[in-house]
């Protein structure tokens, strides 16, 4: 589905990705961990397009999408998350998420200068496929109207959530979704992960730090430390990986 | 909460006017325009014209500054494009039918206007912020010096001007400052309108995201070259579109009418109004037109007309102009739209608790 | 090859006044990360209060003879039969005028450090912290206020004022032709030259200079290190309306004082963009280069087009480098 091969990224001197490899298999949770500064989110900024590789291939869907933009990637069903949240301020919940169904919109300036007419049609469809696929979905119909800056941590974090869902996406980035939640934030968001997975089939890689939550849904492990892969597999297989307990100093052990 | 604010479906949540006080708000303001023309005198119906035309290009200033985030000062520049085009282009037509001359003269001025818009937009694209609002004002100054010079005076006129044609609307010909008030306020209506709409759909939306993270917004599937440059498509338009009804309104236009004081004044109106808000450039037209006027009034009454001290307006303007933007950047940054909210809420609240 | 050299040198001479201009631009950049487009007006006032010290005052009828026109007994012996266009009577012309000229630079350079303190503390101070836009539109909104304020006060005619230095034409061959310059513009030259070096040596080596170039990298870091950031800010306004008096006050020798003198400021700006906002060197050389530039279109195309020179040089250069010739790029993150 999404499979990256001899990744390799650096910042001048700094490398920060070193021949990573791995596949994200259909349907699945492939999950990416390693310790502060590993290359994970380089690694998933790569892969939506904002830096560019000098060295490997990125393949989505059987195409290389290597060198297109950003953009086209998303257009393509690529959605993704961000760790320090990038929702936008000046818009409210509802109009975040309304966002995130760009790509599958058709309107163009002169429409939606005129508004009656198709971009009405084009928008109520819209609306009523966010209200009933993503927004109830997520539980949060209470605050739609809300402005973005008025939410807690965790609901802004589900907002993303949402705005990434309304994308429709086959494959699903989520970067640290649980960052900074309490136990129960941290259990509701893993609920809705394996949800969107069960219901919808979507294809999702996640960066994560909570290492009960990595090893409980995802089916598929890969490790970086200091850009390279150290290793990859079942939950069960990296746990018992030296090198990883080593990297984590008997932390997964 | 608002108060009686039930919705049985999406259309009716979608709305612009989705609640009984904005309703009885624009449909009032409205009222108000249509009876104006009947009481007021000759002179509050130029000074409505000229708020009118300054609205036009405001509007699009907004869409470009407002909500996308992309800052220009050299607005100007288009509103003279737009006019000097219309002066243009019904020369050029000359042989058609004067009644359907602003037909295809007007919408032509709107595309010069938007091409050079996006030519201008072009460095938008790699430069943000401080450079681009430079690169609008150096880009502003380019094109009043290339209007003044002598190379161009056949079409321009040059430094002294150019006389301007009278617009005739398939045979109604607008020749007083009262008929022209009905087509600009119609027009005026219209965009502001259009350019509402325009925050109801995805081209809007994707505005405002390039506008508060716009490396995000790429990653989400908005192409930034195509709306950043959209937006500047849509801004120009709208300040040609301003242009156009300019060069009709006035008897005859010079480049010292586009300057840099016309640019900065788009932008001190956006402020003052508010910026990203539908009714800011509404409001911060008003503010800007009107309080230079009252100083002209109240001082000529204050000095009894005196000759003397009539040297000392234009001044005192200008200072007034700067004060007025300086307090608002300082004291209410998201401007008197700001305070007509905060009215509007409590008064939707009512009888609850303001909050 | 002849007229290109003197075109050439009055292309360095305008552009080392363009530099001068410059620093004021890049230190307040560099100290609050704000570009402050209302610079070319605090010249203006810098002009009009040099013409107010050197010309108004000494004109008063309470001033004392010798702060108009300093004429000893023996400077009139030496001038005594000199010619019209003498070198040495350009001088002593010159020396009757020194009173005036240096109550005009006192004046004007401490009235417009008074001026710059002014703004600093009474606009910028209050927004310090938020958003950059604001303050940049606060400097917008100053254009109009100095400029309004600079036709209410100074309603006279502005008269000839006094060259800085003397203005001896001289003459001499240079690849075969005739040179033809001025005293005066050379002077300026090397002043403006000396305060722009003087500035960057600061920066570069002093306390204060350390303090700046810390709060440009980082404000709110070096605030939490001791520097006082508001002092910085209020330093670097100070500098650059001080710098601006200077400026103010040859641009009115040069080219005479109206309020139209702000407009120039928008010519530096592009100037400084054109360098990178944050490096003095960049501004150096684009200041330098557009000054030549202006001459050369002056001698080919005709005065008039010399003014859209910083504008249109500005725009190609953003479009193949956007953040200047020397500046520094902005690292993006999401």
């Amino acid at each position: 589905m999404l499979s990256v091969s001899d990744l390799h990224l650096s910042f001048g001197g700094i490398k920060a990705l070193r021949g990573v490899n791995f596949e994200a298999k259909k349907g699945e949770i492939t999950g990416v961990i390693g310790p502060n500064g590993a290359g994970k989110t380089s690694l998933f900024n790569a892969i939506s397009g904002f830096y560019t590789p000098h060295k490997g291939r990125i393949h989505f869907n059987n195409a290389d999408i290597t060198g297109i933009s950003p953009d086209k990637r998303a257009s393509l069903g690529m959605a993704r998350t961000f760790q320090n949240i990038a929702l936008f301020r000046g818009m409210t919940v509802l109009d975040n998420i309304k966002l995130g169904g760009h790509t599958r919109l058709n309107t163009g300036l002169f429409s939606a200068l005129k508004y009656f007419g198709s971009a009405r049609k084009e928008e109520l469809e819209l609306r009523r496929d966010i209200e009933e696929r993503v927004i109830d979905f997520l539980e949060i119909d209470h605050i739609r109207k809300y402005p973005i800056t008025m939410l807690s941590y965790g609901l802004q974090k589900r907002v993303e959530l949402a705005r990434a869902l309304a994308m429709r996406p086959s494959v699903l980035l989520l970067d640290e979704p649980v960052a900074g939640m309490n136990r129960e934030e941290t259990a509701d968001m893993a609920r809705f992960i394996l949800d969107v997975q069960e219901q919808y089939g979507t294809t999702i890689l996640l960066v994560e730090h909570d290492m009960h939550m990595v090893m409980d849904i995802c089916s598929h492990i890969v490790v970086l430390n200091f850009g390279q892969q150290i290793a990859s597999g079942t939950p069960t297989e990296v746990a018992k990986n030296p090198a990883v307990i080593e990297a984590y100093l008997g932390v997964a052990a | 909460m608002i108060n009686g604010n039930l919705k049985a479906d999406y259309s009716a949540d979608e709305r612009i006017l989705n609640n009984r006080n904005k309703q009885f708000f624009v449909y009032g303001s409205m009222f108000f325009l249509t009876l104006f023309p009947v009481f007021a005198d000759d002179y509050a119906v130029l000074m409505a014209c000229k708020m009118g035309i300054l609205l036009i290009a405001v509007i699009g200033v907004n869409v470009l500054t407002g909500y996308t985030g992309l800052i220009s000062l050299g607005h100007g520049a288009f509103i003279a494009i737009g006019a000097y085009s219309t002066v243009i282009f019904s020369n050029l037509f000359d042989g058609l039918p004067t009644g359907i001359l602003p037909f295809v003269v007007v919408p032509l001025a709107i595309s010069v206007s938007a091409i050079i818009g996006i030519i201008v937009g072009l460095p938008s694209l790699r430069v943000k912020g401080l450079y681009l609002a430079v690169a609008t004002l150096a880009a502003s100054f380019i094109v009043k010096f290339l209007i003044e010079q002598d190379l161009f005076s056949p079409w321009t006129g040059g430094i002294v001007g150019i006389d301007t044609p009278v617009p005739n609307i398939l045979g109604w010909e607008l020749d007083t400052k009262r008929e022209m008030y009905v087509l600009i306020t119609v027009l005026a209506i219209c965009t502001m309108l259009a350019a509402q709409n325009l925050f109801r759909t995805r081209v809007g939306r994707a505005f405002i995201a390039i506008r508060d993270r716009d490396y995000s917004a790429e990653i989400l599937g908005i192409s930034l070259l195509r709306y950043k440059l959209m937006s500047f498509a849509i801004s120009a338009g709208y300040c040609g579109l301003s242009g156009a009804l300019g060069a009709y309104f006035y008897a005859r236009i010079l480049p010292d009418q586009f300057g840099l004081n016309l640019s900065l004044e788009l932008v001190a109106a956006l402020i003052v109004g508010g910026m990203g808000r539908t009714l800011g450039p509404f409001f911060g037209v008003i503010i800007i037109m009107l309080v230079p006027e009252l100083i002209k009034i109240s001082m000529s009454s204050a000095t009894g007309g005196s000759l003397d001290w009539a040297r000392y307006t234009a001044p005192v303007q200008e200072i007034v102009f700067g004060l007025l933007l300086v307090f608002f950047l300082l004291k209410e940054p998201l401007g008197i739209n700001q305070i007509t909210d905060r009215m509007l809420r409590a008064i939707n609240r009512w009888p609850f608790a303001r909050g | 090859m002849g007229q290109f050299t003197q075109f050439a040198i009055n292309g360095l001479m305008s552009g080392a006044i363009y530099a001068l201009i410059a620093v004021g631009i890049v230190s307040v950049y560099k100290a609050t990360k704000v570009v402050n487009f209302a610079h070319g007006y605090l010249i203006m006032f810098g002009a009009y209060f040099y013409f107010t010290f050197a010309v108004i005052i000494p004109g008063q009828e309470w001033a004392p003879e010798w702060l108009a026109s300093w004429k000893p007994s023996w400077m009139l012996e030496m001038r005594k039969g000199l010619g019209m266009f003498s070198p040495l009577g350009a001088v002593l012309d010159w020396m009757a005028n020194i009173p005036r000229i240096l109550l005009g630079l006192v004046g004007a350079v401490s009235c417009n450090a008074i001026l710059g303190r002014v703004v600093e503390r009474t606009l910028m101070r209050p927004l310090m912290g938020q958003s950059v836009f604001a303050m940049i539109m606060v400097t917008v909104g100053l254009i109009s206020i100095l400029s309004g304020s600079a036709s209410l006060i100074w309603t006279a005619d502005a008269a000839f004022v006094p060259h800085i230095a003397p203005n001896t034409p001289i003459r001499f061959e240079l690849f075969g032709t005739m040179i033809f310059l001025f005293g005066a513009d050379i002077v300026n030259m090397l002043i403006a030259l000396l305060i722009f070096g003087g500035i960057v040596t600061m920066v570069k080596f002093t306390k204060a200079g350390i303090a700046i170039r810390a709060t440009a990298e980082d404000q709110s870091t070096a605030y939490s290190m001791g520097i006082s950031v508001p002092k910085v800010f209020s330093n670097a306004w100070v500098l650059a309306s001080t710098t601006g008096a200077v400026a103010g006050a040859i641009l009115a020798t040069r080219n005479g004082i109206s309020p139209s003198l702000g407009l120039f400021g928008f010519s530096v700006l592009a100037i400084v963009l054109m360098g990178g906002l944050d490096s003095y060197v960049g501004c150096f050389i684009a200041a330098m280069s557009v000054g030549v530039l202006e001459a050369m279109t002056q001698w080919k195309m005709g005065g008039e087009w010399a003014a859209i020179v910083p504008y249109v040089a500005v725009l190609v250069v953003i479009i193949f480098r956007p953040h200047g010739l020397m500046g520094q790029k902005e690292v993006e993150r999401i």
